[in-house]
């Protein structure tokens, strides 16, 4: 049972749906994207072929893909959200059986036309299982243990198939984005408190049983932990991406060295520059103004979207917006975070910057299914 | 909270009162319910949903003032550049005497192996015997998957190396930065430089410490920080120390010897200009030290400062110095040289019979056992002991080599008379070709003694007297006629008087006594023969002259040849002016006619 009842016949239908889709966010998103159009270009030394074209064609079939999306009606999408969790579970299961091992983790599934990453499709699947989950739910039960476990259960089996991967990165965007629609759903906020107070427990315990007879993690992850913590302990090895990133933050100043003059980034003293450190040349070549107008592009995204759930009486809507916007700012908070050295490196790369089609497709999908909420929404 | 009751009481029998349908009443009190509850959760979803924006926009702040501080800092490239000024130029240069370089520094990369996070250990495995050839790939994958966390696998590489490994693309494949030694020049002052292995050594850097040689003696003060990389100046002339090395390798290949020293030292203040010691070794790629057999036939063994020999008759000069330094004697004082000279159960001979009688200075010339231990016994053994002792033949020679302290010099505990007499014309007593250098600088240059010194303006002028100037003249004057017309014949150099003394010892046999067909040939000389600038020592270890009808070994044919050899070609390098031969037809004049 829906509790929100709503006149679908105020909902526009037809080819009108277009005057009504949320043009700004469009805007927003291709310009987002017309930035890393940008850096690709000056990151292969002024070259359009080597990433920005390829880039650009996948931003013109992610457009066409979230107006396919978007003008599709939201209840369609609700009723897929169950099949399309089941899908992407057996996807994650079939990525560790016949999956593509690429820069020491098997994420990759080669579908022959295109190589899809489906922790990726994952991420949207769960948000739209949990939003239909607690559409469904009467909101009397939300709080109730057994009914807090089911959509923990769906938030910790993507998660626990991702991180075997291994993939530490989007394990977590997973659980934090299954949380955050948790917590917008209204779940009592003593369940929160206490996943965060025994997760700093753990955190603790793992820290101070180094040395010890009953030492949690090897040798190694602890020095990785060290690393992060001080890059500059290990500057030329675990260290190098973020002293080198933090170089190139610092180089560019208030307002960079201008286009196509990152010396850090263009001499390749970065790895994966044109990926998860592609915010490094931004900061490098455009400076601090440069680097806070992107910012402050996101920020306008996520606004909007929040605006748009805001707005939506459908609960179905609602939560999908808003756990899709929470994905979105995950991803480039991380990247961000990762690259300025506020986060440790766990491969996450910059939303629709980084170079890499699975992920640009899936985030579409995303912007798609907002759109759709949006126009359908009640009124 | 205060729930809407569905069926209140008194409204539904007021209703039924009325005759309505009190079910209406019911549905009304549901919808009424129902709005409540959708009132309750849209205010519980919208403070969530205001909160999760207020962690947004706080998220957005934290990423946005980060920026602003990374975009403020200077952009100092802070720690890399640290940690590299930090391995590199740790150790200071050692310089020639000239400045040029005996050892520097290299950067290198050592290549270290964390299996743990290896993606493909079998796949590393092969590419690294690829670009190793020694390593076996099979071997390698092994170790790799042996469950340890860390394993060396080179401690040097060279760029080309580095670039291939790198090129593997293999992330459990390490380097760790390195500070190597290089030495420029090779086997050339090998003995002198000594080298350096690895001390304390981590993934970051690893210490350079010196193994031996002035290395190992200066460890401290090359590796003091506070020196600010100032470096180690010697008193070994490259050129010179090339030449000597040069000669030296090609008279002991030519006289089929064991082994070389030569020193090159100046007379007045000690600074030892050259020193060999062959067979040499690439300081470079340090050999490891023997582990059995002598370890005198290794290269690593400096023949000039730990070898300790009996240098024979080189000797007689310090007991013809120390008799007329007492009024003894004079140079023509007739000594009985008649043989054989009985003492107790010893018989003292000549290599030749030399008549019944001798000056003390053909005593010399003639190289005359008799004669030079008769005039020890008007010394005595106190006196001998002590003399020698002043010039530093009976302690280890205070040169800057950490090998220089443990070279004792043996001579018998009891000095008997009987010993002072073969003291007297080197047997007995072994020091080592260094010691001697010293010495003889010390009768030739005036009678100042002179301490030995590798380090550039290390060595002092005007030490303590120990004989007369008056006595090494006359000892200067007896040396060049030893040259002359005695027993180093060989060692006239056109244009560079020599004078000099011959000393052709029998190697002691370990099984006890002598051997007869064993010898160490040795001739120590100084440059120019009246106002001596240098002194060099020429040692060679079982040499053997072999032009002759039979196989001619004593120093005269074997270790003057060469020393002649080594002032031809040194002495112009170093400056001294010939001396151009009067008489005779001018083959050309200066001033033309």
């Amino acid at each position: 049972m829906s509790y929100l009842e709503y006149t679908v016949k105020r909902v526009p239908t037809g080819l009108s749906k277009v005057l009504y889709l949320n043009w700004a966010l469009v805007l927003l998103v291709t310009a987002v994207a017309s930035v890393g159009f940008l850096m690709l270009y000056s990151v292969a030394g002024g070259r359009l072929d080597v990433w920005a074209e390829p880039q650009m064609k996948r931003f013109a079939v992610g457009l066409v893909v979230m107006f396919a999306v978007g003008l599709t009606p939201v209840w369609f999408w609700r009723s897929l959200s169950g099949l399309g969790y089941l899908v992407s579970l057996i996807l994650l299961v079939a990525v560790d059986l016949f999956g593509v091992a690429s820069m020491g983790a098997q994420r990759w599934l080669d579908l022959g036309f295109m190589r899809l990453q489906p922790s990726e499709l994952a991420k949207i699947a769960l948000i739209m299982a949990l939003a239909a989950y607690y559409d469904w739910l009467p909101p009397e039960r939300i709080s109730r243990p057994l009914w807090v476990l089911v959509p923990v259960v769906l938030v910790v089996v993507p998660a626990l198939l991702v991180l075997k991967q291994p993939d530490l990165g989007t394990a977590l965007l997973l659980v934090l984005g299954g949380g955050a629609v948790m917590f917008a759903a209204g779940v009592h906020w003593g369940y929160f408190a206490a996943v965060i107070a025994s997760g700093a427990g753990l955190v603790g315990a793992v820290l101070s049983s180094r040395g010890t007879d009953w030492q949690l993690l090897k040798d190694y992850q602890y020095r990785r932990i060290d690393v992060f913590l001080d890059p500059s302990s290990d500057p030329l090895g675990a260290g190098y991406n973020i002293t080198q990133a933090k170089i190139a933050l610092g180089s560019g100043g208030w307002t960079g060295k201008g286009f196509m003059q990152g010396t850090q980034t263009r001499l390749n003293f970065l790895p994966e520059k044109h990926t998860d450190f592609i915010f490094t040349t931004l900061a490098e070549e455009f400076g601090f103004i440069g680097a806070a107008s992107l910012l402050a592009l996101y920020l306008l995204i996520v606004l909007f979207c929040l605006a748009s759930a805001m707005r939506n009486r459908d609960r179905y809507g609602a939560l999908l917006t808003y756990g899709l916007s929470a994905n979105f700012f995950l991803y480039f908070a991380v990247n961000m975070a990762m690259v300025m050295g506020l986060a440790p490196v766990v491969g996450v790369p910059l939303p629709l910057v980084s170079y890499g089609g699975s992920a640009m497709l899936v985030l579409m999908l995303g912007f798609g299914l907002v759109q759709s909420a949006h126009v359908h929404r009640p009124r | 909270m205060t729930r809407i009751p569905l069926r209140p009481l008194a409204r539904i029998l007021d209703a039924r009162r009325r005759g309505q349908n009190p079910d209406a009443i019911e549905r009304e009190n549901r919808r009424l319910r129902h709005e409540h509850l959708r009132d309750q959760q849209r205010r519980v979803a919208e403070s969530r949903l205001v909160v999760l924006s207020l962690l947004f926009v706080a998220g957005f702040l934290t990423i946005g003032a980060r920026m602003a501080v990374l975009a403020s800092t200077e952009p100092s490239e802070p720690a890399s550049v640290a940690a590299s000024a930090s391995i590199a130029a740790q150790r200071a240069d050692i310089l020639d005497r000239k400045g040029r370089i005996l050892a520097t520094n290299l950067a290198t990369n050592a290549l270290y192996a964390q299996p743990p996070i290896m993606v493909d250990p079998d796949g590393a495995a092969r590419a690294l015997a690829r670009i190793f050839p020694d390593l076996d790939a099979q071997t390698l994958a092994k170790r790799f998957k042996s469950g340890r966390k860390f394993i060396w696998i080179r401690k040097k590489l060279s760029p080309e190396q580095q670039q291939a490994v790198h090129d593997i693309g293999e992330p459990g494949l390490l380097f760790a930065p390195r500070e190597m030694r290089l030495y420029p020049n090779g086997r050339l002052a090998a003995h002198v430089l000594g080298g350096t292995g690895f001390g304390r050594e981590g993934v970051h850097a690893a210490e350079l410490v010196g193994r031996a040689g002035v290395e190992k003696a200066f460890d401290g003060f090359l590796r003091d920080p506070a020196n600010g990389g100032r470096p180690l100046q010697l008193s070994i002339d490259l050129s010179i120390q090339s030449t000597v090395r040069r000669v030296l390798d090609g008279g002991m290949r030519l006289l089929n010897a064991r082994g070389a020293a030569a020193v090159v030292m100046d007379a007045r203040t000690g600074e030892i200009v050259a020193l060999a010691s062959l067979p040499d070794f690439d300081p470079n790629d340090r050999p490891a030290p023997p582990t059995g057999g002598d370890p005198a036939d290794s290269p690593l063994f400096n023949r000039a400062v730990q070898g300790v020999y009996e240098l024979g008759s080189t000797f007689k000069t310090f007991t013809i110095a120390q008799a007329l330094e007492l009024g003894l004697v004079t140079p023509a004082t007739e000594i009985d040289t008649k043989g054989p000279l009985r003492w107790g159960r010893f018989r003292i001979r000549d290599f030749h019979d030399l008549g019944p009688k001798l000056s003390v200075t053909d005593v010399l010339v003639k190289s005359s056992n008799i004669g030079t231990a008769r005039i020890a016994q008007l010394i005595g053994a106190e006196r001998q002991k002590s003399f020698l002792r002043q010039l530093g033949l009976l302690d280890p020679a205070p040169v800057e080599l950490a090998e220089a302290p443990s070279a004792h010099p043996l001579y018998p505990s009891n000095w008997s008379e009987i010993s002072t007499m073969t003291i007297s014309y080197g047997h007995g007593l072994s020091t080592s070709p260094l010691h001697l250098a010293a010495a003889y600088a010390t009768i030739v240059n005036g009678g100042h003694k002179v301490r030995p010194t590798l380090v550039l303006g290390g060595g002092r002028r005007d030490g303590e007297r120990l004989i007369s100037a008056e006595t090494s003249r006359q000892l200067r004057k007896m040396l060049a006629e030893v040259v002359t017309r005695g027993t180093a014949t060989f060692a006239q150099v056109p244009g560079y008087p020599i004078g000099g003394k011959t000393g052709t010892a029998d190697k002691p046999n370990p099984k006890g006594g002598y051997y007869k067909d064993k010898v160490i040939a040795t001739f120590a000389g100084a440059f120019p023969a009246s106002d001596p600038k240098y002194v060099v020592v020429v040692t060679l270890d079982e040499p053997v002259e072999t032009s002759g009808p039979k196989p001619r070994r004593t120093a005269g044919w074997t270790a003057v040849p060469v020393a002649a050899e080594i002032v031809r070609r040194i002495a112009p390098l170093l400056g001294v002016r010939p001396v151009i031969e009067q008489g005779g037809a001018p083959a050309l004049t200066l001033t033309g006619n």
